[in-house]
């Protein structure tokens, strides 16, 4: 029992770094970026490959990888996001640009990197365990749950203190009002992007880390447990979306503990529907109609 | 030319399977519904029609036909809370929709499991295929210059409007959102009795976004539109296979990674879709003369 | 010799000469298709069944069928059945193979090899391990990869025998032909030896997370972890099976039976129980030749490989033995190859087309496979 809620917490976790970038994106631009999961990988692969052929320590790789993917969350804005801004149907048109985008980081990974799983070099992170009681957890799940709070504390901070995160506010409200009070929306949402996809970034090397598992599709399953997790917090819901990712991550755990894995997906997918129909804003969520 | 057919024939038949389908998105884009539900009554079509076949011996039409009517009647249901939901959330509670199918299929013993329902006989024929597409087809372009088709353009346009004009959304929504299964449960059905087999890996999330990508690429202006994206992007792999070959290049993952570039480039540059193309290129060569 | 007969027989010496070497340049061309997943999910399979195939082609064509030539063409169905449809009808119609290898995945198998049936087009699976939907689509699918049911009850019997467990408790992945085959064979052969299975739990292909199921099996207590999954799956679930404190055996299947289980699982893979189809440390020297081949290339062999290797192997036996390289001759020539010697083992069709050859039993010590004695 005492292990599986460790299990929650820990996956819980992931989850949330996750779930935090893309519901940054949707707050901001009102499209599901579904080229998120992809940054997600190439940051795995990124770090692995510092790691494995350069020799960096893990710290310089992650923080290596985290610019980097910041970087190409830039150039999708630039590439795929910002010439159908103002279409009428950038809703769907964003989706699908960003599909494309995937598609192609993914066909670039394959050929970089091959199409077999890989894993850290062993010794990339010591290879301590403590035993909490009857449970076990090892001292990389505790750094990853820190990491990962971290991460999300410095992005609600960045949000809540600073001059950026009260631009990015205020384009997530109106970015026609932002526009007229001065906001120079365009930087605003390219930072955005890189905020959202460094944060990506950092979730893929530590789920890689974590699991021992990089391949260029390692980012489809987190993709739809991460909508699962943004419906549940709320569109656009920094805070909504770190909960969901925890409430998500236990429950799964213990779906599994008692009806058995099967069902885990199911159940994630049952939770997604039920909250759009009963309570499509979510647990946090604010309006769910934004104002242009 | 004889091998060419041959050759060819296939992907000839392919091309209309994944036209209807995209038609079957089209029934709930005309207004305004993003729905990704239909890889999903896909699914429950493909099996529905197969086990009839084998487990009743039921002849072909009968089959076809439940292959219609099952997700038909599921839709009923599933569409009155879901259709409430605006943009993005119903595409993605209809994710999580087509997901649960999924997951139920793979777990349901009596079809196999992942395994699926294998050996079932060939029955679909290219003349059904055409006849089928045409059919739906010609239903909507009836349906477009009809008054049931002027109210659902004015769904799509401005849904609040239209209501106070005294459309019931509520209730075009549901129509068109069952035709769309029953559409998608037909094309299910003929896949099923064409490819010999079904199963449930093969209606997953990627499924159900191809068939939208097909649709928006094509453009929903007009109802040729889903059908040249259908067309053009079951092709496209094909040609590009054919031209890999001619130029002596190894087959490999390049080939998708340069079909993701061009799909991106007609998102880009082709707001309207490829139906909007000739426009588009004279709108171009406007500007360009006013430019001189 | 007077002048005159000296002069007629250099004549007729150039004369044998001159045909000799247009025989020799005049090799019959053997039209080998092959349908792999070189792109999507399966991609990682499709590589290693194309450096197989390549490197076998390439080594038959070195002086082993005089007269012939193999040509492989390949191609890639991106893991879907549409593309490998559409894979198979390029294949027969345009390149016009006499024999077609493939596809990596047993769903596109069951969508793709009717046609070919249908089009009298032999077939040979390298990698289709689903026990129904393959051979029996009809007499021109063959297969040379062994189903779980021809390994796994052997390795459990051997591993029972030497470890003595009573109880065991399974893991498998339900989202995939491959894996699903395999753990319906592990229930039956646990049954038949009297051991009690007293937890299951699933996973899907794309899971990279085992924890919940894992620390589930854990509170039953087995003697023994049996896990039927894919190498892609297999050495992120030992790890994590390890780290979260579970100590018992573990047993698993084909999907284990391969150098990046080991490279990627580390320390944990020690002592892991393997059943499979592919002898790695056999000293047959049809395997050691293998080896040696796939390691000039530069390329470290696994299941796929062997299995894949072996298929242009018997290709090329089936096309000596009938000494012509048409679709029929081939499929006749299939049907009589026997104790064929490949990396594999002793080949022989069992006469429903399956593949017939030992199974073994391996165990990982000090960081390689070992048979277990």
């Amino acid at each position: 029992m005492g292990q599986q809620l460790l299990n929650g917490i820990f996956l819980g976790s992931i989850y949330a770094l996750f779930a935090v970038g893309y519901t940054l994106v949707f707050g901001v631009l009102d499209i599901l970026n579904l080229a998120h999961q992809a940054v997600f990988m190439v940051g795995a692969f990124l770090a692995l490959t510092l790691v494995a052929t350069a020799g960096l320590p893990f710290w310089a790789a992650m923080g290596a990888a985290m610019l980097a993917t910041a970087l190409l969350g830039i150039v999708l804005e630039r590439v795929a996001f910002r010439p159908l801004r103002g279409r009428a149907d950038s809703n769907f048109s964003g989706l699908i640009s960003s599909l494309a985008a995937a598609s192609v980081l993914e066909a670039v990974a394959l050929q970089l990197w091959g199409p077999d799983v890989s894993r850290f070099p062993l010794g990339t992170f010591p290879d301590r365990v403590l035993r909490v009681g009857p449970a076990v957890v090892s001292l990389l799940q505790l750094t990853i749950v820190a990491l990962s709070v971290c991460l999300m504390l410095a992005l609600t901070l960045t949000l809540q203190r600073t001059r950026l995160g009260r631009q990015i506010r205020a384009v997530a409200e109106s970015p026609r009002a932002a526009q007229v009070l001065g906001v120079p929306v365009n930087r605003v949402i390219a930072l955005s992007f890189a905020l959202s996809s460094a944060l990506g970034g950092a979730a893929g090397v530590l789920f890689g880390l974590a699991f021992n598992s990089i391949s260029p599709d390692v980012g489809r399953t987190v993709e739809l447990k991460g909508l699962a997790v943004i419906i549940l917090g709320g569109m656009g819901s920094v805070p909504g979306a770190v909960l969901a990712a925890y409430l998500l991550g236990l429950l799964e755990v213990f779906t599994t503990a008692e009806l058995g894995s099967s069902y885990r997906d199911a159940v994630a997918f049952a939770v997604l529907f039920g909250v759009l129909v009963f309570r499509p804003r979510g647990l946090l969520g604010g309006a769910a109609v934004r104002t242009s | 030319m004889e091998s060419f057919l041959a050759t060819y024939a296939s992907v000839f038949q392919f091309m209309l399977l994944n036209g209807l389908l995209a038609l079957s998105v089209y029934a709930t884009l005309c207004c305004g519904q993003l729905s990704l539900a239909n890889a999903g009554f896909m699914c429950i079509g493909a099996f529905a029609s197969a086990v009839l076949t084998q487990r009743a011996s039921a002849p072909f039409p009968l089959a076809l036909a439940a292959g219609a009517l099952v997700p038909a009647l599921l839709a009923v249901p599933l569409g009155f809370p879901v259709l409430r939901l605006r943009g993005v959330f119903l595409a993605i509670a209809t994710i999580g929709f087509g997901e649960m199918v999924r997951v139920f299929f793979v777990n349901w013993d009596y079809t196999n499991g992942a395994l699926g329902l294998v050996a079932i006989p060939q029955h679909t024929t290219t003349l059904l295929l055409v006849a089928s597409v045409a059919a739906v087809t010609f239903f909507f372009a009836r349906l477009r210059g009809s008054r049931i088709g002027y109210a659902l353009e004015a769904l799509r346009e401005d849904e609040p409007a239209a209501s106070t004009l005294g459309i019931d959304p509520a209730r075009y929504k549901l129509a068109m959102f069952v035709l769309g299964a029953a559409i998608a449960g037909l094309a299910g059905a003929l896949e099923a009795h064409l490819t010999f087999m079904v199963a449930p890996s093969g209606y997953g999330f990627g499924r159900a976004v191809d068939m939208l990508v097909w649709a928006v690429v094509g453009g929903i202006s007009r109802v040729g539109g889903p059908l040249l994206g259908a067309f053009f992007l079951t092709a496209l792999p094909e040609a590009l296979r054919a031209a890999g070959h001619a130029v002596g290049l190894a087959p490999g993952p390049l080939r998708m990674g340069v079909n993701g570039l061009i799909l991106l480039a007609v998102v880009l540059f082709l707001p309207n879709g490829l139906v909007a193309a000739p426009a588009a290129v004279r709108a171009l060569l406007r500007r360009r003369k006013a430019r001189t | 010799m007077p002048r005159r007969e000296r002069i007629l027989a250099i004549a007729v010496a150039l004369v044998v000469c001159g045909l000799g070497a247009t025989a020799r340049a005049q090799a019959v061309p053997v039209k080998v298709g092959a349908a792999l997943s070189l792109s999507g999910p399966a991609a990682s399979y499709g590589a290693s069944q194309r450096a197989g195939i390549q490197a076998a082609a390439d080594e038959v064509n070195a002086g082993q069928l005089p007269g012939f030539s193999l040509v492989v063409v390949l191609d890639d169905d991106a893991s879907t059945k549409e593309q490998g449809i559409n894979v198979y009808q390029r294949l027969i119609n345009q390149e016009k193979v006499s024999v077609i290898l493939g596809p990596t995945l047993s769903t596109t198998a069951t969508a793709a090899d009717p046609i070919a049936q249908a089009a009298k087009v032999p077939v040979l699976a390298m990698s289709n391990t689903s026990p129904k939907g393959i051979t029996d689509i009809g007499e021109y699918i063959w297969r040379d990869s062994l189903t779980e049911a021809q390994v796994i009850p052997g390795a459990v019997k051997k591993a029972q025998a030497r470890l003595g467990f009573k109880t065991a408790a399974l893991l498998y992945g339900n989202d995939d032909v491959f894996t699903k085959a395999g753990y319906d064979v592990m229930v039956k052969a646990l049954a038949d030896l009297g051991v009690k299975v007293v937890a299951t739990q699933t996973f899907t292909k794309s899971d990279r997370d085992y924890g919940p199921q894992l620390t589930a099996l854990r509170s039953a207590s087995p003697e023994l972890l049996m896990v039927s999954a894919l190498t892609d799956n297999a050495s992120a679930i030992v790890v994590q099976a390890r780290s979260l404190g579970l100590t018992m055996p573990i047993m698993g299947g084909n999907g284990f039976n391969s150098p990046a289980f080991i490279k990627n699982a580390g320390p944990a893979a020690e002592g892991v129980l393997v059943g499979t189809s592919w002898d790695s440390t056999s000293t047959a020297p049809a395997n050691v030749k293998f080896k040696e081949v796939m390691a000039r290339r530069g390329f470290t062999p696994d299941q796929f490989t062997a299995q894949s290797y072996t298929a242009v192997l018997i290709v090329a036996e089936a096309v000596r033995l009938t000494g012509k390289a048409g679709r029929e001759d081939i499929r006749a020539g299939f049907a009589r190859v026997k104790g064929l010697a490949t990396p594999l083992g002793k080949f022989s069709f069992t006469a429903n087309r399956d593949a017939d050859h030992e199974a073994t039993v391996q165990q990982v010590k000090d960081g390689k496979f070992q048979i277990l004695p």
